[in-house]
């Protein structure tokens, strides 16, 4: 008898042993391991205080302590600092926190968070989904008493949604709804009256597909959205892989999108601004933007909304930056990028430029990943990282302080908005990495 | 990852799991480590999948990932493990013969083929992937693939030419399939 090759690889694994492969451990390894690496949009921020990093202490390139061998990564075109910069910030002194929350075993079931925080001060705190809770229940919590206020049935279900306002008169909720696209999901927001307690979902029917979790409030009141435009493309065969199995990915192309904005009290209020952008933010007093994101950036964009003038100008990320996290307040621009890997040693970088184009301060290290809560004028740092300078770091864009709050970070995605622009959050990491700890402070 | 990433790549790999474990037996010869194999590439698949998602290759960078944790595997056993002699006994027609059955011999005449000839046989018969795709996920040229799996399959076919197995053939032909 002649046996056909196919067959017979075919006939060897036909009769498999059971599978234990468990794909929630995967997905939690996968989870740190993106966070150890970068693109969490990460929660954010915390506090404190005290040791200046003015521009006076600010080192340029070549003395930031990266390293002068060839296979270190460029230095930024800007006052540069790293982690090692940073002061110990000291509770009571620097900072105080308001309230924290414990998630012992993330790992093995969803839990409680703390989501965001309203201008009048409380907490949105979210419970579930999770086993015996299919749907999320919501509450406001009183840091000062503990106290929590539970809310009438959202109507959320199960979906994820993201705070884009939280305020003494209203919450807004986006939670999109997938329509198994390729890309994009249907806009929906849901927005509870707090005078009333009734929740409204709103949807608009003129609205295009949306990019999940892009929401912006403008300072007009309306909703920004972005509705995918161009992709940037993947090199053939995909990209090169590092020993890790982390994807080398530095320097892509960027993706875009167009900006649309709805109003958040007439569904049928929506409109396509007529702009092609890569990120957003807003200030009281300008909307800015870059050409792309999730890449190379390109020019950033400044908009005057009282007066609708615009100026442009170039960053000057390095080259091989891309943009993975984008915020703005006051006259100062926040960039996280992640720059390439050299050797054991990742650029990841935070920038801080002016809404004139004037370079402020970048943190350069490896591991750092800067977040800008809207409305917050303190820049969350994380530090992903295997040894002693992990944890949570903050940038005091008014101050010009740069301080550590913690020597680790969870690895989950936890946090929200702040509302009030000296408020930070962050998590640190509890049992053995399974579970976090949720702090919201405020800084002295 | 948004939920809705997460969601898709948790559907993915529930989905995708069986055969990319499949694969890996036949790289590895061992379904323990095939599953350890499998949970590694399916993590870089996670690390990647905004991308993947986009570019709709899903699973051929996940069928990629096994074979590279594989050839990644193997590079650090050789490593650790003395070297040892070639026994020119394992794997010939007669010990083949012996075997239980046809699927047993074939298992032991592979884990006598170096490691990128058995993924090349891999890819190539059970993945059905065309020279160039084989190229670009072993990373070589096609030429290389080309030379790989003739030395593989000869070496298979001297395995199999024992009376008692039958010879061994490719999609019912004695000839390279290119």
């Amino acid at each position: 008898m002649v046996n056909d090759l196919k067959d017979l690889l075919r006939a060897n694994v036909s009769a498999p042993p059971p599978d234990v492969l468990d794909v929630a451990a995967v997905v939690g390894a996968g989870r740190r391991r993106v966070r150890a690496r970068r693109r969490v949009r990460l929660s954010v921020a915390a506090l404190a205080t005290a040791a200046v990093v003015g521009g006076a202490a600010l080192g340029w390139p070549g003395d930031d302590g990266l390293g002068a061998e060839a296979a270190a990564p460029p230095a930024p075109e800007a006052p540069t600092i790293t982690l090692a910069d940073a002061g110990r910030a000291v509770e009571g002194r620097d900072y105080d926190v308001l309230t924290s929350y414990t998630n012992d075993d993330l790992d093995s079931d969803n839990g409680q968070y703390l989501d965001g925080v309203t201008d009048d001060g409380l907490v949105l705190f979210r419970d579930g989904p999770r086993r015996g809770l299919d749907e999320a229940r919501l509450a406001l919590l009183d840091p000062a008493t503990g106290e929590k206020d539970w809310l009438p049935d959202s109507g959320i279900g199960s979906a994820q949604a993201q705070p884009v306002a939280l305020t003494r008169d209203r919450l807004v909720l986006l939670a999109p709804v997938d329509d198994d696209a390729d890309e994009g999901a249907t806009l929906v927001a849901h927005v509870f009256d707090r005078d009333d307690r009734t929740w409204t979902r709103l949807t608009w029917p003129g609205a295009p597909e949306v990019s999940p979790f892009h929401g912006r409030l403008g300072p007009d009141g309306r909703l920004y959205v972005l509705a995918p435009a161009t992709q940037g493309a993947v090199p053939e065969g995909g990209w090169p892989t590092q020993p890790g199995g982390d994807a080398e990915d530095a320097d892509a192309e960027g993706d875009t999108y167009d900006l649309w904005s709805v109003s958040l009290t007439d569904p049928t209020d929506a409109r396509d601004e007529g702009l092609r952008v890569g990120d957003v933010a807003f200030t009281d007093a300008a909307m800015v933007w870059t050409d792309r994101t999730n890449g190379d950036p390109g020019r950033v964009h400044v908009r005057d909304l009282a007066s609708g003038e615009e100026h442009a100008f170039d960053p000057r990320t390095g080259e091989r930056c891309n943009l993975l996290g984008f915020g703005a307040t006051g006259d100062r621009i926040v960039l996280s990028q992640y720059c390439g890997t050299y050797g054991d040693v990742r650029d990841d970088r935070v920038q801080v430029v002016s809404t004139e184009g004037e370079q402020v301060v970048t943190l350069q290290d490896t591991g750092a990943e800067g977040w800008l809560p809207p409305g917050s004028d303190v820049v969350a740092v994380s530090a992903h990282r295997g040894d002693d300078r992990a944890g949570t770091y903050v940038y005091d864009l008014v101050g010009d302080r740069f301080l550590r709050v913690s020597d680790g970070v969870s690895s989950w995605s936890l946090g929200g908005p702040t509302g009030d622009p000296r408020q930070v959050m962050w998590h640190t990491p509890e049992n053995r990495g399974r579970g976090a700890t949720q702090w919201l402070g405020v800084l002295r | 990852m948004s939920g809705r990433d997460e969601t898709a790549f948790t559907e993915f790999a529930v989905a995708s799991r069986s055969r990319l474990r499949s694969t890996a037996y036949l790289l590895c010869g061992d379904w323990d480590r095939a599953s350890d194999h499998v949970q590694e590439a399916l993590i870089r698949v996670y690390v990647n999948w905004p991308r993947l998602v986009r570019k709709g290759g899903e699973l051929a960078y996940a069928r990629r990932a096994v074979v590279s944790v594989f050839l990644d595997a193997a590079r650090k056993r050789s490593s650790r493990e003395l070297p040892a002699e070639p026994d020119p006994t394992r794997a010939s027609g007669e010990d083949v013969a012996a075997s239980v059955t046809d699927r047993a011999a074939l298992m032991a005449a592979l884990a006598t083929l170096p490691d990128r000839q058995r993924a090349c046989v891999v890819l190539r018969y059970f993945e059905d992937l065309d020279v160039r795709q084989t190229a670009v996920v072993l990373g070589c040229s096609e030429g290389t693939v080309k030379s790989q799996t003739a030395r593989a399959l000869a070496t298979l076919r001297a395995t199999f030419e024992s009376p008692a197995l039958g010879g061994l053939t490719v999609n019912g032909a004695r000839s390279l399939p290119w």
